[in-house]
């Protein structure tokens, strides 16, 4: 379903990649992400060829290296604000003391420095993606993964979670991928892709 | 039991124990205050099994007693009748050997004094009734040995006291009525009555309307034809005693028992003697089951006989063995 | 554009058949649940049915029933009750249970005056035989079942075994009267002399005369019959009669209707996780203009659904289990209080009726809560994602759960209804459902109490239970409420078990025990106990008597068992509990009763109390209680001497022998069977055999409680596997944000083994504190009011061990495997799922 796609990003680069529905986007992100595995062609993250790499290490790769902000947030329900961000810190066995301050600047660079000990079923969707966007990037990933982080919200709060996200991937030296199908929010991206069946391409 | 020997009395109006069967059978017809004519019948039968003659229990079924009474209301149109059965025991039941008193329960036939005393409180009805003799004992056969099939074992000892006087009450239902009238008493043991090819037997008690007494039987075989035939006629100038030439009874009129569906000679034309005599009974369904204790249906009715087309007497007709054959 | 729609609709059919099964499981559990208590009840009401039938066969017609010691009592009573002249007719019988050679249980024989049973006891009237054949002392009568369970026909020789004497006689007919029941008809005085009781009846069956006054007479009667010897309507022999497996009966439905709890909860465990996986779907139901009421209605609906299905199901599975437990176990289930019955089932309409509706509404009431969730829940919250924990929050009202354990407690206290330990099967109840309700208030206590783990799996794991401790109720009910009951019934069952076995260890001092064989006739003469005594390499023999006598005609026959037992050495032979009491100055002789002797009829130690021996009221001192697990009914103990110079019976049934030292018990055993004429028949035992027979039928009687005990516990494992299922199923998402976030398959499957672990043992550990509690209950008010025997507390650790890991292990696998299941490649693309 998904062909001839190109695709080089860098450090601090922030792309966004439109398509109609069904082009493969999601498919396109899950490749990234070592979650499917191409039929064909290589997908290297940090100078490691997914495909020579096995499920778990895989997973460690994307615990390492990578963040996802979804579009329905997935905030765990169970957890609080701050142990949802501290998520990915306990899979990488950061120590608690440490993992405890990244938590709090992470939830401070995101504007919910007070909401940590809060519980999601008490946040605005706006919030849960703030939280699910401070979950992607507390952990300092090479890469940030995006897909319709706004499509759950109204236009004014989707227009500053856009702006915090490109503010926190940037600012934090991370690549970052934002598959989205709004016009609106590819724009606050460095440049524009379009998937259609005929490939990845340069908007004009 | 053997000819000759004498009975002797009053022990011989009580029980005999050692014999197998036993009765004293009262027979009348009896007239209430308004005039109603009823026939009533109280039978007391005795019969020893000979199967538990050495157990030491108290309820050992040496002697059983059965008791039948039925009273023939022509209002009715069938008869009123009641049944017991026990085996002698405690005080419960029994039969006197000293003189005649059977009893089961508080239904009792017993002698006192000269008169005959029948209590039968049964279920819808009640006889209390005193029988007086107005005539001496009538030893049938030869002098009490009557004999009942061709061989002389054949027999049993037998006494009828006829144109007993009756008195006492009735009652039917919560109806007590006071009722007189005239019956026939027939006392009778022995151990084997029956010709093994008898089925059954007829037989007539007869008060006859000029003091005289009529007795006649005959045992019958299954194709009906008398295996033996005997009887007695006391009258004012003495006693004849009839043997197996002496009596006819022929057939007539049959019933059917719409309940068992066998069908009785009810109407019997019977030659005793020189005399013939006619039949007709009281009402025609006289039948009596008592399946429940003897074990056998039969009928038993009030019937007049008449003679040379006059009233002759009254009596009580027997028909045994007409359904299935008899067993004492 | 297509391609999405059949993704669509592919999810859709699978998640209905997901739900379709864990449904199916539910209507499973309901149907199982009415199975067994349909089963049950169709068998024991089928026992019951042929043990009255035999009753109402012998009672008859009869108005009233004068009934005394088994030995019997002067027919001179019979005598004086036939004169009265308010009785129209009076019907002796001797009645015995009797061994016949060849078979391995007793016949009920019954000696009749076939003249006076025709009126009152058509039902037994003999047919076949030849003239005068039901009145020879010689013949006996067989019904129909008995003929065929001891497969004699007319013609052939019955040998009667009484005492050590044989009693042949011809079987000359049947009793078609009898219907099922195995017995024996033949003539009062045959029967007197074939079971030696000259002078001695059993009963006799009354008809008043019309127009009697029943009530008024039979007190006449209760005053003038002799002491020992009582009257009552049929009725009263009939509810005797049944009352002796009441307890039992009544035991084994309340097993019964466990399962059908356990099945409601299952229903509930099902109802709760599916409102919660629609919450969404319900929701949107709501915003286009589905009322609550509507909403609740259709919770509710479905629950009925599943029981109606369930209970349909059940009731056929009932009957055929029942008619298969017939055939196969016999009426007594193995409990031997229905022996000498051949039951049919009878299919009864109000019986299905009522076990549909009790199946239905064990459904229906498991759906209560969840619909009134459903209903309850704002729409605009349940569309929200990661909403799903509020839905339960409210089966949290901790208070609630408390009250109705204090409930429970209180209930503990309250004497028996009707004989039956009602308020402790309400205790029982209260105990498991206020721990059900107290559930989450003390896993939320327990939770809070656990130290975070280190690993990030364990953490996420116990995070998940505290944060969602309504999911974690669903899941513990189901364990709790079936862990509790398997260790209540293994804790009761131990407890019993080992107690019985003390007490048999206790009550069989000797080395060989000599007995008739079981029947209710004959005893051993002075002259035989003599040759026993003196048989080589005896050196001792103690000789008992036993009788039985009716002192409440409403009850069962209490049993006297008199032996040798001077005040001395009362304390050191009999199990007592409690103090030996030294009987005062002046006091009438000893006796000593059993525990049920006091529960029925009041026999307080220090007590003077009478017994009707051999037609006299004969006082005695109450010097001691014992426990006794062989006569529920009641017993008493008094010394042989004072039975026999009270009643002039100096005959015994058993002789317990002291053995001279270095003699062989195999030799001497078969010494004393040579030592008396037909002493091949007595039973010798040594005590160990006994033990061990004993000890079987015990394991025999709860066979049939273990076996619905472990279907309870069986539906409420499966309940278990299916709510961790649909929560596991419900977390798809979930799983998939943390197959993102970088967690492994294993480091997943690690959590959820985590969660299983934790809540396996929150609920086990509740199960087993519940358990515990639950058998106190059934130790000392349900098996003290239904059996009146005492046990102490005996606690089968390794098994409660075992089966305590056994259930975290199940519930850990279940935890994984239903995770595994769940965590296919679709689970990466459940992020994507937004409702």
């Amino acid at each position: 379903m998904l062909a001839d796609v190109e695709l080089d990003l860098s450090a601090g680069e922030y792309v966004a990649i439109m398509g109609e529905s069904g082009t493969g986007k999601s498919t396109l992100l899950n490749l990234v992400a070592g979650l499917d595995r191409p039929d064909a062609g290589t997908i290297a993250v940090g100078g490691a060829d997914l495909a020579a790499l096995d499920d778990d290490a895989l997973t460690v790769l994307r615990r390492e290296r990578m963040g996802f902000v979804f579009q329905a947030f997935h905030v765990l329900p169970y957890l609080t604000v701050a142990q949802n961000v501290a998520l990915p810190l306990a899979l990488v066995g950061t120590p608690a003391g440490e993992r405890d301050a990244r938590v709090q600047a992470m939830l401070a660079a995101v504007g919910l420095g007070e909401r940590g000990p809060s519980m999601p079923r008490e946040l605005s969707g706006g919030e849960l993606q703030r939280v699910a966007i401070a979950r992607a990037l507390v952990h300092s990933p090479m890469l940030v993964l995006a897909d319709e982080p706004t499509g759950n919200l109204d236009p004014d709060t989707a227009s500053a979670v856009l702006a915090l996200l490109r503010e926190q991937v940037k600012g934090r030296g991370a690549a970052g991928i934002l598959v989205t199908h709004s016009l609106a929010a590819a724009g606050t991206a460095d440049r524009i892709l379009v998937l259609s069946r005929g490939g990845l391409r340069e908007r004009a | 039991m053997v000819p000759g020997a004498a009975l002797a009395f009053p022990r011989d109006h009580g029980s005999h124990p050692t014999f197998r069967t036993e009765w004293w059978y009262a027979t009348g017809w009896v007239r209430t205050a308004l005039g109603r004519e009823l026939g009533v019948q109280v039978t007391f039968f005795r019969n020893r099994p000979n199967v538990a003659e050495r157990n030491a229990s108290a309820f050992a079924p040496r002697q059983l007693l059965f008791a039948h009474a039925a009273i023939a209301d022509p209002e009715h149109g069938r008869l009123r009748h009641d049944q017991r059965a026990s085996r002698a025991m405690f005080d419960l039941a029994g039969a006197d050997e000293a003189t005649t008193r059977a009893w089961i329960g508080d239904w009792s036939f017993a002698l006192d004094g000269a008169t005959y005393r029948a209590r039968i409180p049964a279920r819808g009805f009640a006889l209390d009734l005193a029988f007086d003799p107005t005539q001496p004992l009538l030893l049938q056969g030869d002098a009490g040995y009557s004999r009942k099939g061709p061989l002389p074992h054949q027999a049993s000892w037998y006494y009828s006291r006829p144109q007993l006087a009756v008195s006492g009450s009735v009652t039917i239902g919560a109806r007590r009525e006071e009722v007189a009238g005239r019956a026939w008493l027939d006392h009778e043991w022995s151990s084997e009555v029956m010709a093994p090819s008898a089925v059954g037997w007829d037989w007539i008690g007869v008060n006859l309307d000029d003091g005289g007494a009529l007795m006649a039987f005959r045992m019958r075989d299954a194709s009906g034809d008398a295996l033996w035939a005997g009887g007695a006629r006391r009258g004012a100038s003495g006693t004849e005693v009839f043997g197996p030439r002496d009596v006819r009874f022929a057939p007539g009129r049959r019933w059917t028992s719409p309940r068992t569906g066998y069908a009785y000679p009810v109407e019997m034309a019977v030659r005793a003697g020189g005399e013939e005599y006619s039949l007709a009974p009281l009402i025609d369904d006289q039948e009596l089951d008592s399946r429940a204790t003897t074990g056998t249906v039969y009928w038993e009715g009030a019937m007049r006989a008449r003679s040379g087309g006059r009233p002759a007497g009254r009596g009580y007709l027997e028909l045994t063995g007409y359904g299935a054959p008899l067993r004492i | 554009m297509s391609v999405a729609v059949g993704d669509a609709g592919a999810v859709l059919r699978g998640s209905l058949a997901q739900n379709l099964a864990r449904t199916l499981l539910a209507a499973l559990a309901i149907a199982l649940g009415v199975a067994l208590g349909l089963a049950v009840q169709l068998v024991n009401r089928a026992a019951v049915d042929e043990l009255t039938q035999g009753v109402r066969t012998i009672a008859g017609d009869a108005d009233l029933t004068v009934r005394g010691p088994r030995d019997g009592f002067s027919e001179q009573v019979f005598a004086r009750l036939a004169r009265d002249p308010a009785v129209a007719v009076a019907s002796p019988i001797v009645e015995a249970d009797v061994r016949v050679a060849g078979s391995p249980e007793p016949l009920r024989v019954l000696g009749l005056d076939l003249f006076r049973a025709a009126a009152i006891q058509p039902g037994l009237f003999p047919e076949g035989g030849g003239q005068y054949d039901a009145l020879r002392p010689d013949t006996i009568f067989l019904s129909n079942a008995a003929r065929a369970r001891l497969a004699l026909d007319p013609g052939a020789t019955l040998v009667l075994q009484t005492g050590l004497a044989d009693v042949p006689l011809r079987v000359a007919g049947s009793v078609p009267g009898a219907g099922g029941q195995r017995l024996a008809v033949m003539d009062i005085a045959g029967a007197q002399a074939a079971l030696g009781r000259f002078g001695s009846i059993s009963r006799v069956d009354l008809r008043v005369t019309p127009g009697t006054d029943v009530a008024a007479f039979r007190e006449r009667l209760a005053a003038e019959l002799p002491p020992g010897v009582a009257v009552d309507t049929p009725q009263a022999s009939l509810r005797a009669t049944e009352s002796v497996s009441r307890s039992y009966r009544v035991n084994l439905n309340v097993l019964a209707l466990v399962a059908l709890f356990t099945g409601g909860l299952l229903v509930f465990t099902t109802q709760a996780l599916s409102v919660v996986r629609r919450r969404a779907q319900f929701a949107l139901l709501r915003v286009l203009g589905v009322t609550r009421g509507r909403l609740a209605a259709l919770v509710a609906l479905e629950g009925a659904l599943i029981g109606a299905g369930g209970a349909a199901a059940g009731l056929v599975a009932g009957y055929a289990v029942a008619s298969a437990a017939v055939r196969f176990a016999g009426g007594d289930l193995g409990s031997g209080f229905f022996r000498g019955v051949t039951p049919t089932i009878a299919p009864d309409p109000a019986t299905f009726a009522a076990f549909f509706v009790l199946g239905l509404a064990a459904a229906i009431a498991g759906s209560i809560l969840p619909a009134r969730e459903a209903a309850r829940a704002s729409p605009a919250r349940a569309l929200k994602a990661g909403d799903e924990e509020t839905a339960l929050a409210r089966l949290r009202p901790p208070w609630r759960g408390l009250a109705v354990i204090a409930l429970g407690s209180l209930l503990v206290g309250l004497p028996p209804v009707d004989g039956l330990p009602l308020a402790g099967y309400a205790a029982i109840a209260a105990l498991l459902i206020g721990t059900l309700l107290a559930l989450p208030a003390l896993s939320t206590a327990i939770l809070a109490r656990l130290p975070s783990p280190r690993d990030a799996p364990s953490g996420l794991a116990l995070a998940q239970l505290k944060g969602a401790p309504g999911q974690v109720t669903v899941s513990l009910a189901a364990i709790v409420a079936s862990v509790s009951l398997m260790v209540a019934m293994a804790i009761m069952v131990t407890s019993f078990r080992t107690s019985l076995d003390a007490w048999l260890v206790r009550v069989l001092p000797a080395d060989l025990y000599v007995r008739l064989p079981a029947s209710d006739a004959g005893s051993l003469s002075r002259e035989e106990q003599a040759r026993i005594a003196a048989t080589a390499g005896v050196a001792w023999a103690e000789f008992l008597r036993e009788d039985h006598l009716l002192l409440d005609a409403a009850r069962p026959r209490v049993a006297v068992l008199a032996r040798p037992l001077p005040e001395s050495e009362a304390a050191a032979k009999l199990a007592l509990v409690g103090p030996a009491l030294a009987r005062p100055p002046g006091a009438p002789p000893s006796l000593w009763a059993n525990e049920a002797m006091v529960d029925l009829y009041g026999f307080a130690p220090g007590s003077v109390v009478t017994l009707p021996l051999a037609g006299r009221a004969e006082r005695f001192f109450v010097a001691g209680v014992w426990r006794d697990y062989g006569r529920p009914q009641g017993g008493v103990q008094i010394d042989r001497a004072t039975y026999a110079a009270l009643t002039g019976d100096d005959g015994v049934t058993s002789a317990a022998l002291w053995l001279a030292p270095g003699a062989d018990a195999r030799a001497v055993r078969e010494a004393v069977r040579r030592a008396l004429p037909g002493g091949e028949r007595l039973e010798v035992a040594q005590p160990g055999e006994i033990r061990a027979l004993s000890l079987a039928a015990f394991d025999r009687t709860f066979a049939v409680t273990y076996a619905l005990e472990f279907a309870s516990m069986a539906i409420g494992l499966v309940g278990l596997s299916s709510a961790f299922g649909a929560l596991v199923l419900a977390r798809r998402r979930e799983f998939g944000v943390l197959r993102h976030l970088g967690m492994t398959r294993g480091q997943v499957a690690r959590m959820l083994a985590a969660e299983g672990v934790v809540t396996a043992a929150i609920g086990t550990g509740a199960g087993l504190a519940l358990g515990a509690a639950i058998s106190l209950v059934l130790i000392h008010v349900v098996n003290r009011q239904s059996f009146h025997w005492g046990m102490d507390l005996a606690m089968p650790w390794p098994q409660l061990a075992a089966f305590a890991l056994g259930v975290v292990a199940l519930a850990t696998l279940t935890a994984v495997a239903s995770g595994r299941q769940a965590m296919g490649a679709d689970v990466v693309r459940a992020v994507k799922e937004d409702w």
